[in-house]
């Protein structure tokens, strides 16, 4: 037994945090913050120079060869230092995904490109009408020739204003059950008929809202075969739901901790009442066990085993805990909860605000909760499917 | 980054698991209410060593690591066990880490459970955490002759049972417990160790204590929720099995997440005693609040998933409802110990000014 995650993902938290120091401010934080598109393209093109973007790639498509343990760590340190990563995490899922199952054009054309940071994909699987029920999607692609027309809508399309192309979702068949008719393709976000509209959330993320008319896509843009993007959309948002907030709900108690050990204006310190400490303490345990259950997940893929119902878990219970903490702890300080980072007043570097904010959301995307539980229960407990 | 047991350690769960389906039925448990021990079963659990498994060689022990007692200690709870391991464990190792040749020692070698411990609990209806005299109630009190305590400076031993002893009290739990006058005076004290020596002493087998309680209740959780899933499979209800609603399937999920986390968090607490030492106190008192909050939590909604028949003294379920509550509460209960365990994580040396010890390795 060992729970360490090992020398060469200690190495990648220093390279990191270096490289943080380096190219990442603290004006750099605010502006990505205040941008909210979760990708920024300077920034970005760093990474990749410096091989990040493909470090979890296979040796042999010249990626970096990381270990998953590696790629967590990465992550994580991004996270908590606000860096906006989004763009990265879905890049790199894309790369993988193409180098399995892309054409041969799209391996040697597209996965270097990724690569270099030249390119960047955001990902459309929701609509207005299909959220968790993503298998239900309507946007239609209808074959034209060697193209393909595509119509319909796609919600929530994250870094689709600045990425050159969207891995779509689209219905090329309704002959059969909902799932054996869906197929992926690139759409390049400049093509004629395609119109992104921002959507702005409460928690201060930028998302999308696209608009697709008459889209034409050559079928060299089509990945993977037709009417079985199934799998592809479930692997992906495996890896995803296997990752949870356990880098959020750490710096958050951190910042938690140390302004409780602090000696406030009116001469008292927050840690010695017994409700602060107790709620301290709570917390410290919700991170603990989403660092662990973040952590299973990612051994148990470095090792090849079948992660179960076990990456549901991670999301479910990271999500349930932060946003429980984030709520009871803003019942628990009073109004200098509420003051946003850098006002006079404000406590915690501002994080009980942007906790209460943010974390709502993260019980929904990627998998909501109960989809969540309904798999958990499946698939860990043998219960009859639930709907 | 290695998350699994090893090869010896499935060996010694396999070995306590095939023993307490056959020697310790819910039945068996149903029959040792009357006295909350069973020594039969502390018979079978010393014939496997588990009375000196964590005793070093030098006082006769096994010699083996905390981990090892933790997988057994879950195995226990998914039994219900009842049986002192957890007391005859703590109080053995605090006993032969001051002097393996300790008189006491010779009862638990043999395998007599005489010696029980009474550790310093926050909780205000049994004392403070600095004083420990008077009448205090001690796990498997009422089967000791001789109970471990500290008073604040002093770790002795109380013997004279006679005196000190009350009768078995009946608790939620049926267990063994009893009160004690542990008041540190008199001819049948024999203090153990005083200041520093004494201080260190009782806060790693307090830490002990907490972690393989912490363990036991891992395992009365994983039980009480396989009780739930298998009723809420079999159990139909409007034409269908009940475990097919949501009402009834998400709250068993999410208590099959909680358990997850509380055997991981058991585990690496376990693993810090030798790898990590700097948060193992941590560590310890978090996974003890976590299985108490996960192993009630869990026995409740399992119990609910019965409708009235949870409720029912027939159903097994009640059983691990009341139990999980009791060995709770004979740790103080986790609302008071998440205090212990900000201090822990955030005031280690009581200085105010120590790192936090978050994160880990």
């Amino acid at each position: 037994m060992d729970f360490r995650l090992g020398p060469k993902a200690e190495e990648v938290q220093r390279e990191i945090r270096t490289f943080l120091e380096k190219n990442f401010s603290e004006a750099d934080r605010k502006a990505a913050l205040e941008d909210g598109g979760g990708h920024n393209w300077e920034l970005y093109r760093k990474l990749a120079a410096d091989g990040w973007v493909s470090a979890g790639w296979p040796e042999e498509y010249g990626g970096g060869g990381r270990d998953p343990y590696e790629i967590l760590t990465l992550y994580w340190e991004l996270c908590k230092a606000d860096f906006p990563w989004i763009g990265l995490l879905n890049n790199g899922f894309i790369g993988h995904t193409l180098m399995a199952m892309g054409t041969e054009q799209q391996k040697t054309e597209m996965v270097p490109k990724i690569a270099a940071g030249e390119i960047a994909f955001a990902l459309g699987y929701s609509e207005p009408g299909s959220g968790s029920d993503v298998a239900s999607a309507r946007t239609l692609a209808t074959r034209d020739g060697d193209d393909w027309i595509i119509d319909g809508q796609k919600m929530w399309t994250t870094t689709a204003h600045t990425a050159q192309y969207i891995f779509m979702l689209t219905r090329t068949s309704t002959q059969d059950r909902p799932h054996r008719g869906l197929t992926i393709f690139l759409v390049p976000t400049d093509a004629e008929g395609v119109d992104i509209q921002p959507i702005h959330t409460m928690g201060g993320e930028r998302s999308n809202g696209v608009y697709l008319t008459k889209v034409r896509v050559s079928d060299e843009h089509r990945v993977g075969e037709v009417d079985k993007a199934w799998s592809v959309v479930r692997f992906a948002l495996g890896l995803e739901q296997a990752m949870g907030y356990a880098d959020l709900q750490e710096r958050f108690i951190e910042n938690a901790g140390r302004w409780a050990m602090k000696t406030g204006q009116d001469g008292e310190r927050p840690f010695d009442d017994s409700r602060i400490k107790e709620q301290l303490g709570q917390t410290a345990i919700h991170a603990e066990i989403s660092r662990l259950l973040r952590h299973r997940s990612t051994w148990l893929a470095a090792e090849d085993k079948d992660l179960g119902g076990k990456g549901a878990m991670t999301k479910s219970f990271s999500g349930t805990s932060y946003l429980e903490d984030a709520q009871n702890w803003m019942d628990l300080v009073g109004p200098a909860g509420l003051f946003q980072e850098d006002e006079d007043g404000a406590i915690a570097e501002g994080n009980f605000d942007e906790a209460f904010r943010q974390t709502p959301v993260n019980t929904i995307y990627g998998g909501t909760v109960e989809i969540l539980r309904s798999l958990v229960a499946e698939v860990e407990l043998g219960l009859p499917k639930s709907r | 980054m290695d998350l699994s047991i090893d090869e010896s350690q499935q060996i010694l769960v396999d070995t306590f698991s095939e023993m307490l389906e056959k020697e310790c039925p819910t039945t068996h448990v149903r029959d040792c209410e009357g006295t909350g021990f069973s020594p039969d079963l502390w018979a079978r659990y010393a014939e496997l060593g588990a009375n000196i498994m964590g005793l070093p060689e030098s006082a006769g022990g096994l010699e083996m690591s905390l981990l090892d007692l933790g997988l057994v200690a879950t195995r226990s709870g998914h039994a219900l066990a009842p049986v002192p391991f957890l007391e005859v464990a703590t109080a053995g190792r605090l006993l032969a880490s001051l002097d393996s040749e300790d008189p006491l020692l010779a009862d638990l070698v043999e395998g007599k459970p005489s010696v029980s411990i009474c550790l310093p609990r926050p909780h205000a209806a049994s004392g403070t955490s600095k004083t420990r005299g008077g009448r205090q109630v001690v796990p498997y009190g009422a089967l000791a002759d001789h109970v471990v305590a500290y008073d604040g400076d002093a770790l002795y031993v109380v013997s004279n049972a006679g005196d000190r002893r009350s009768d078995r009290v009946k608790d939620l739990g049926d267990s063994a417990l009893a009160n004690w006058d542990l008041s540190n005076s008199g001819a049948d004290v024999r203090v153990l160790a005083t200041g520093d020596s004494a201080s260190r002493a009782i806060a790693q087998a307090n830490s002990e204590w907490k972690l393989l309680a912490g363990f036991w209740l891992v395992g009365i959780a994983q039980r009480a929720l396989a009780i739930g899933a298998e009723y809420a499979r079999e159990r139909i209800q409007f034409g269908v099995p009940i475990g097919g609603f949501q009402a009834i399937a998400h709250p068993l999920s999410e208590c099959a997440i909680r358990a997850d986390g509380a055997e991981l968090l058991a585990w690496e607490a376990a693993w810090a005693d030798t790898d990590d030492p700097a948060r193992f106190e941590m560590l310890a008192s978090m996974a003890f609040t976590w299985a108490s909050q996960t192993a009630i939590r869990t026995a409740d909604i399992s119990l609910h998933t019965h409708g009235g028949y949870g409720f029912s003294t027939e159903y097994d379920i009640q059983l691990y409802y009341r139990r999980a509550r009791a060995l709770s509460s004979i740790g103080g209960g986790a609302k008071e110990e998440l205090q212990a365990v900000a201090i822990a994580c955030f005031d280690p040396d009581g200085t105010g000014t120590a790192d936090s010890l978050l994160g880990g390795a």
